[in-house]
C-alpha cells in the first residue's frame, strides 16, 4: 500500500514537473504571441477619440505595408497592470506604449529592444522630431533622457500642459485677455480670478469661479516658476522643504481657503472642476493637446496663455510623453520597428493624428503650419510649441526608477489644501519620507542596471 | 470452464481487477494532488522565495534575506492599510445580525416573501464592479442618492468618499448591503431545519418568543454563524475591487486603502514585487492565525444536541 502511495506521488510529481518544463520551454522559446511573419500585435491606451485616430492610422499602415496589426486597446488606468500581466505571462505585444517612468526597468529586464540601429536603417530623421521626445526614450544604462543614450522607443507624442482660459467668460466680464507673451504674476492672476468669482444668477450661491486646480497636475508649473524643484539635478536629494516650494503649495491652498476663487473642496469633489470648466463655470483651466478634440465641441470659446509665473518671472509647466517601444522577443523586429517609426514620425500619419485633435505634431516641419492655422481652436496653438521648445520640463518622477517617492508628496497633502496645516510644516514633515523612498529607487536602479 | 480452472484463475483475475482499479484510483488521486502542487504548493513556495528577494516582477531576483520583512516593520502605509482592513471587518457582525433578523422575517408567512427574498439576493449575483460604480454615484456629496435620502429626513450627509472619516464607513455599508442576501439565505435554510419539536416543547414549558430565539434558534444556527464568520473574515481580508473602483488613489490620505490594494500598488505601480509579496505573506499569516483561533474557540463552545 505504501508503495502505491509513493507511486501516486511520483506520478503526480512527474506530471507537475512536465507541466513546469512546458512553461520553461515557452520562456526559452521566446515570444509566444500569435505573431506570424506579417502580423504584429500593438497594445496602447487612450480616449475614444484617440482609439479611433490610431485605428485609422494603423489601417493605413496595413494598406501600405501588407502587415496586419492586431490591436489591443485598454483604458488609461488599466494599461500598466495589463501590460505587466502580459509581460509576466510571456505574451509581450510586439509594439506597445511605454511610459517614461517604466523605461529603465523594462530595458534592464530585457523587455524592450534597443532600436537605435534599426531606426537608423529606416532613415528616420530624428532631428525632425522634438528632441525632448526622442531623448525621453534614450538610456545609457545609468541615466535616462540623455542625448547619448541608446534608443529604446520613439515618442508617440509630446504633451505640453498649457494654461487655458474661457475667452467668452473673460470678455463678458470686461477683463482684458491675457498677454500671449508676458505671463501673469501670481498677484495679477489672483486679482483677475477674484473678479470672475461671483454669483451670476443672484440666487445667493457662487456659481462662477476663477479656477479649480488639481494639485497633482498643477503644483509643478507653479513650483518651478517660483524657483523650487523636487530633487537636485542628479535626482539623489529630495529638495521640497524650501520656502519657494512652500510658497507655491500655499498659493494653491490659499486659492480655495483665503482668496476663495475656486469651488470649495467639497464642491470640487462632488462635481470635479474639469466638469465645471466644460460647463463654462470656470475661468482658467489647464489644457493638454489631448483635450483639444473634446474642448472644441464646447459652447464657449477658449484659448491658451503662458502659465502664471512665480518669483522667477518665467513661466513653467510639464511636458508629458508616451513612447512607442518594441518587444525584445518580437518574431518580426523589422516590421515592428517600422510600425513604431510610422506612428511616431510618418508625415501623413502625423497629419491625420493632429487633425483628429488628440496631439500636437511631433515633427518640427509640421509644427509651424500647425501653429500658423489660427482659424482652428485654440487660436494660440503657438503656446503648446513654446512649452516644448522653451519652458516645459519632464515630470519630477519621469526618469526615476519608481514613482513611489513622488507619490508620497501627495498622499497626505489634503490637510494643507483644507487649510488645517501650513505648506511649510507639511513639506518639512514629508521630505525625509520622500528621501527614503528615492534612496530605495536609486538603489534598485543601480541594482537592476548592474544585473544586466 | 471447469471449476478447477476457475479456481486457478480466480485469484489472478481478482488481482488484475484490483490492480486496474488501483490504477484508476491513482489517476483520480493524482488530479487534485497535481492541481494542488501546481497551483497552490508551487506558487506558495515561489512566493516565499520571492518575498526574500529584491525583484521588480520582470528581471533578475536578488536574494536579500528578510530585508523586505524588516522594511515592513517601519512601513507606516502598510500598517495603515492593515488597520483599514481590520476596520472593514466591523461590517461582519453588523451583516450577520441584519441577515439573521431578515432570515427570521423571511421565514414568516408574509405576503410577497418570494419577491423579497429575490430582491435581497440580487446584489449577491450582480457584478461587484458594476455595484461599486453605482454606489460611487450614490455617495456623491451633492447629487448622490444617499445624501438626497438623508436630506429628506433633515440630515446633511457628508461627502462620503472624499472624507477621511466617512469613506470607510461608506464602503462598509456597501459591503454589508452586497453580502446580506447570501448570509440571509444560509440562515434561512438553517432556521428551517431546526426541529419544530424544540419550539413546541419550549412553548409548553412557557418559554417566551425571545427566550426561544436566544435558547433555541441562535444555538441551532451556530454552525452557519461560524461558517459565515470564517469565510467573511477571509474574504474581508482580501477586499480590493470596491476600493480600487470607488477610491482609485486609496482615498484621502490612504484612508480607504486595504492591505490588498496597497500590495497591488506596490507590485504593479512601483514594480516592487519582492516587498509586495512579503506584504502578501504577512497578510496571509494573519488570516491563518485568526482562522486557527476561530476554530479553537468554536471547538470550545460548540453546541451539542444530546
Amino acid at each position: 500500500m505504501q508503495k502505491k502511495q509513493a507511486a501516486a506521488i511520483i506520478v503526480a510529481l512527474g506530471l507537475t514537473a512536465g507541466g513546469l518544463a512546458g512553461c520553461a520551454d515557452q520562456t526559452a522559446g521566446g515570444d509566444s504571441s500569435t505573431t506570424g511573419a506579417d502580423t504584429l500585435t500593438y497594445m496602447f491606451r487612450g480616449s475614444e477619440d484617440e482609439k479611433a485616430a490610431y485605428q485609422a492610422a494603423i489601417d493605413q499602415f496595413t494598406a501600405d505595408t501588407g502587415v496586419t496589426v492586431d490591436v489591443i486597446v485598454t483604458d488609461a488606468d488599466q494599461y500598466a497592470t495589463k501590460l505587466q500581466a502580459a509581460i509576466a505571462g510571456n505574451q509581450v505585444p510586439d509594439v506597445f506604449y511605454v511610459e517614461q517612468g517604466s523605461l529603465q526597468s523594462y530595458v534592464n529586464s530585457g523587455v524592450l529592444m534597443d532600436i537605435t540601429d534599426k531606426v537608423e536603417e529606416l532613415d528616420v530623421d530624428l532631428s525632425n522630431i522634438w528632441q525632448y521626445g526622442v531623448d525621453s526614450y534614450r538610456y545609457d544604462g545609468t541615466l535616462q533622457g540623455t542625448p547619448d543614450g541608446r534608443l529604446y522607443g520613439l515618442p508617440k507624442d509630446v504633451g505640453p500642459f498649457a494654461m487655458g482660459y474661457n475667452k467668452t467668460m473673460l470678455e463678458a466680464a470686461g477683463i482684458p485677455l491675457p498677454d500671449q507673451d508676458k505671463p501673469y504674476t501670481w498677484d495679477e492672476w489672483t486679482s483677475v480670478m477674484k473678479q470672475l468669482t461671483k454669483d451670476t444668477d443672484s440666487d445667493g450661491a457662487i456659481d462662477q469661479w476663477g479656477t479649480g486646480l488639481n494639485v497633482s497636475w498643477n503644483i509643478q508649473g507653479l513650483a518651478w516658476s517660483n524657483g523650487a524643484d523636487w530633487t537636485n539635478a542628479d535626482k539623489t536629494e529630495v529638495t521640497v522643504d524650501t520656502p519657494e516650494m512652500a510658497q507655491a503649495l500655499q498659493y494653491i491652498a490659499d486659492m480655495t481657503n483665503i482668496d476663495k476663487v475656486t469651488p470649495s473642496s467639497s464642491e470640487a469633489a462632488t462635481l470635479d472642476t474639469y466638469q465645471r470648466w466644460m460647463a463654462g463655470d470656470i475661468g482658467f483651466f489647464p489644457i493638454g493637446p489631448w483635450d483639444v478634440s473634446t474642448y472644441n465641441k464646447l459652447d464657449f470659446d477658449y484659448d491658451l496663455m503662458p502659465f502664471p509665473a512665480g518669483s522667477t518671472g518665467k513661466p513653467a509647466t510639464w511636458i508629458g510623453s508616451l513612447g512607442i517601444g518594441v518587444s525584445q522577443t518580437t518574431g518580426n523586429p523589422d516590421a515592428a520597428v517600422k510600425l513604431a517609426a510610422y506612428l511616431s514620425s510618418d508625415a501623413d500619419c502625423m497629419k491625420q493624428l493632429v487633425a483628429a485633435g488628440i496631439q500636437i505634431p511631433s515633427l518640427l516641419d509640421q509644427a509651424e503650419t500647425y501653429a500658423a492655422d489660427t482659424a482652428a481652436k485654440p487660436a494660440n496653438k503657438q503656446e503648446f510649441l513654446d512649452i516644448v521648445e522653451d519652458y516645459g520640463r519632464a515630470m519630477p518622477a519621469a526618469y526615476t526608477y519608481s514613482p513611489a517617492w513622488y507619490d508620497e508628496f501627495f498622499t497626505n497633502i489634503q490637510p494643507v489644501l483644507d487649510g488645517t496645516q501650513t505648506a511649510a510644516d507639511y513639506l518639512k514633515e514629508v521630505q525625509p519620507r520622500m528621501q527614503d523612498l528615492l534612496d530605495q529607487a536609486n538603489a534598485d536602479a543601480k541594482e537592476a542596471a548592474g544585473g544586466q | 470452464m471447469t471449476t478447477a480452472t476457475k479456481s486457478r484463475v480466480q485469484p489472478r483475475r481478482h488481482s488484475q481487477l484490483y490492480r486496474s482499479e488501483n490504477r484508476w484510483a491513482l489517476l483520480f488521486v493524482a488530479a487534485p494532488v497535481m492541481g494542488f502542487l501546481l497551483f497552490t504548493a508551487y506558487p506558495l513556495c515561489f512566493a516565499l522565495y520571492a518575498s526574500l528577494t529584491n525583484w521588480n516582477g520582470l528581471g533578475r531576483m536578488k536574494f536579500i534575506g528578510v530585508s523586505n520583512y524588516i522594511g515592513l516593520l517601519g512601513n507606516a502605509n502598510f500598517h495603515k492599510a492593515l488597520l483599514n482592513t481590520l476596520f472593514y471587518m466591523i461590517g461582519i457582525p453588523i451583516g450577520l445580525i441584519l441577515s439573521l433578523l431578515l432570515a427570521m422575517a423571511m421565514n414568516r408567512k408574509i405576503r410577497g416573501r418570494t419577491i423579497l427574498r429575490t430582491v435581497y439576493y440580487i446584489p449577491v449575483i450582480s457584478s461587484l464592479a458594476a455595484i461599486a460604480i453605482l454606489w460611487q454615484w450614490a455617495y456623491n456629496g451633492d447629487f448622490g442618492l444617499v445624501n438626497q435620502a438623508l436630506d429628506l429626513i433633515g440630515i446633511q450627509g457628508p461627502n462620503w468618499l472624499q472624507s477621511t472619516t466617512w469613506a470607510k464607513p461608506g464602503i462598509i455599508i456597501m459591503a454589508v448591503w452586497k453580502g446580506l442576501g447570501y448570509s440571509m439565505l444560509l440562515y434561512l435554510a438553517a432556521i428551517q431545519s431546526v426541529p419544530k419539536s424544540l419550539y413546541e416543547a419550549a412553548t409548553l414549558d412557557g418559554a417566551s418568543g425571545s427566550r426561544q430565539f436566544t435558547a433555541i434558534t441562535i444555538p441551532m444556527v451556530q454552525p452557519v454563524t461560524f461558517f459565515l464568520i470564517v469565510t467573511n473574515i477571509i474574504g474581508g481580508a482580501q477586499i480590493f475591487t470596491e476600493i480600487n473602483i470607488m477610491t482609485p488613489t486609496g482615498g484621502p490620505e490612504l484612508s480607504t486603502a486595504s492591505a490588498v490594494w496597497l500590495i497591488w500598488r506596490e507590485a504593479f505601480r512601483y514594480q516592487k514585487m519582492g516587498s509586495a509579496t512579503a506584504m502578501a505573506i504577512v497578510l496571509g499569516l494573519i488570516v491563518m492565525i485568526v482562522t486557527l483561533i476561530q476554530f479553537r474557540l468554536n471547538r470550545n463552545s460548540s453546541f451539542v444536541l444530546d
